[in-house]
């Protein structure tokens, strides 16, 4: 299995690389630099990144490939990798339906959810092939429709984090992935060695705004469409986001997040081991400060130990 | 005035960032990096590694068009930009983008003055971190606030033709990047003058940048580039640009037909002396250096050696640096 941690790119560009060149030195296996209307530009913080560490992967995203053109995208990566070499990959997604209102950008397409993103992969695919480039593609996907779909790409970023939510989820991909096709997972997380409330109440808020942007498709599934809806409504009509968090129930974090302590973690990747995913990556509030990427590092440390025996 | 770098993310990265360390190292400060639309590199990620790698630079935008790009990215990419330049050295250019490249994309172009108008007030808001709400025919937000604090107010200036745009500028903008037929310029800046004054606004706060294709020609396959170059940035320019150039319209308009019809090297015949040197800054590296101090004259305060720079661009930045000197 191969970690990552993931990077919120609402912090400013220097606590950004510092906590990226931490990462590098404790060993974890990639950061992931995510993209958000109201944050910083991903591709840019990702150059700073790259600018400041030697060989820690980079992925880039998630990016909404209804915010970004395929072309605008492929051209961030291959500028990425024409000046610091094949250290990236790059996932992309539909984004926050909220945050991509907020910035005049439907979330639909004409021809159908499906549909657009073969054809973003498929347009991708061809503006690497003209520049003789490559690196590995993921699909940020959720519901249903987007599972479907991510058969055309070479991963997909699960935004699970509960084992048997999971296990749906790759049961629908398993059928039509193609060879070499990797599954990982993106979470909010909180991997400790002494709990912090307050970090705990930022995962909570996270897994809130995951759910405030799932789909009704997403929510209807697990049982969360009724106790999210009132707000949801309120989320998307511009009510500020401590407004809305505690009508989210606390059902949300078991389903998207990870909340476990250092000790705990092992099992909980040995459960997902098994399940096929090869990817985890840890994000927002994982990355919150110093003592709790360390706390990931060493949790992470523990686990590869365990594995060798 | 000073000499500046231009560069375009249709350029091979190698040359964009070898241009711009030997450009730091001949003590040129500022560099100015075009969008190629349908180039092979985004611009927003070449201006951050040329910031990155070249800690001494300013590096400015020269130009975007919020035609191709969502505002909140531009506002958010120009923050994130700041924030890794630090100390002042980004600058945005924003514009409408080359007319046939928009065309090959399938964008239409609809009312220029009122989309830079807003685009510009709008990033002024996001960037102050208002709530922003706001619909037109160009832009959509909806409560709207950008978690980005900047640290210092990021230069914009307007990269325009035509007299409505110029105006603009001077209305709003913090300088303007000009390119055309040197007879315009010399109109345009007049323009863009007169509506700084009429906006009560002071000349000391705008810089004027001209940016003209520039090349050091030594051979006859020099001459050649430099006109199919002329000819490319002719048949992108608009009729009003013609007419303020006092340029020969039927040549023009002929120059335009044959280069949709027979492309470039066709067109690049039609190109002879005289509107060579109205579009382009081309000779010896001495004869560059006049053709530069004309746009002093001007009341320029910045000058742009671009692409396509002469055969071997390093060595003929490395020429135009050394002997600028002499001119300052």
């Amino acid at each position: 299995m191969k970690f990552g941690l993931g990077i919120n790119t609402d912090e400013t560009t220097f606590e950004i690389v510092q906590k990226c060149i931490l990462a590098e030195r404790l060993g974890v296996d990639y950061v992931w630099v995510s993209d958000a209307p109201v944050h910083l530009f991903a591709p840019a913080v990702v150059a700073a990144v790259a600018e400041n560490t030697r060989k820690i992967r980079i992925g880039v995203g998630l990016m909404s490939a209804f915010l970004h053109s395929p072309r605008q995208i492929v051209h961030s990566l291959v500028t990425l990798i024409e000046t610091y070499g094949e250290r990236f990959e790059l996932c992309v997604g539909p984004g926050d339906r909220n945050m991509l209102k907020s910035v005049g950008v439907s979330a639909r397409h004409p021809a159908g959810i499906k549909h657009f993103f073969e054809d973003t992969r498929r347009q991708m695919r061809t503006l690497l092939g003209k520049q003789g480039i490559d690196f590995r593609l993921w699909l940020g996907a959720q519901g249903p429709i987007m599972l479907e779909t991510a058969g055309f790409y070479d991963g997909v970023m699960l935004n699970y984090a509960h084992p048997d939510h999971i296990k749906w989820a790759i049961e629908r991909i398993k059928p039509i992935r193609p060879r070499g096709f990797q599954f990982g997972i993106y979470a909010p997380s909180y991997v400790y060695s002494e709990f912090d409330p307050e970090i705990h109440r930022l995962l909570r808020i996270s897994s809130a705004v995951v759910a405030l942007g799932a789909s009704d498709a997403v929510l209807k599934r697990l049982d969360l469409s009724g106790l999210v809806a009132e707000s949801k409504r309120k989320f998307s009509e511009g009510a500020p986001l401590r407004a809305v968090v505690d009508g989210v129930p606390t059902k949300a974090m078991d389903l998207f997040s990870i909340s476990k302590s250092t000790g705990e973690l092992g099992s909980y990747l040995a459960e997902l081991s098994l399940l096929g995913v090869q990817h985890v990556v840890f994000s927002y509030p994982q990355n919150h400060d110093e003592t709790t990427i360390q706390d990931l590092a060493a949790a992470l440390k523990g686990w590869a130990r365990h594995k060798s025996r | 005035m000073q000499l500046d770098l231009g560069v375009t993310t249709g350029m091979q990265l190698t040359e964009i960032l070898g241009l711009s360390e030997l450009a730091e190292n001949v003590n040129i400060k500022n560099v100015w990096v075009g969008d190629d639309i349908t180039g092979a590199h985004e611009v927003f990620s070449v201006t951050t590694s040329i910031l990155l790698k070249n800690k001494d630079m300013n590096v400015g935008i020269g130009i975007t068009s919020p035609l191709i790009r969502n505002i909140s990215t531009i506002a958010r990419a120009s923050t994130t930009l700041a924030q890794i330049a630090g100390d002042k050295r980004f600058r945005l250019g924003l514009g409408i983008g080359g007319l046939q490249e928009l065309n090959k994309l399938g964008i239409t172009l609809r009312n220029p003055v009122s989309m830079l108008r807003e685009a510009s007030i709008l990033l002024h808001r996001i960037w102050n971190r208002e709530t922003v709400t706001f619909e037109s025919g160009h832009f959509k937000l909806s409560h709207y606030r950008s978690a980005v604090r900047v640290g210092y107010p990021i230069p914009v200036f307007l990269g325009i033709r035509g007299p409505r745009l110029l105006t603009l500028a001077g209305e709003i903008a913090d300088g303007a990047i000009l390119s055309g037929p040197k007879t315009y310029l010399k109109k345009a800046v007049s323009m863009v003058r007169n509506s700084i004054a009429k906006s009560g606004r002071s000349e000391k706060d705008f810089a004027f940048v001209a940016w003209l294709p520039t090349m050091v020609t030594q051979k006859p396959s020099d001459i050649r580039l430099v006109k199919q170059i002329a000819a490319y940035v002719l048949s992108d320019t608009p009729q009003n640009v013609v007419d303020m150039a006092e340029l020969d319209s039927v040549r023009v308009e002929t120059l335009k037909k044959t280069y949709q019809r027979r492309g470039i090297a066709s067109a690049a015949n039609l190109i002879n002396e005289a509107l060579l040197d109205e579009v382009a800054v081309c000779g010896d590296v001495r004869q560059i250096c006049e053709g530069f101090q004309a746009f002093r004259k001007m009341r320029f305060q910045e000058v742009v050696f671009g692409p396509p720079y002469g055969a071997k661009p390093r060595a003929a930045l490395s020429a135009v640096a050394d002997a600028w000197g002499d001119y300052l």
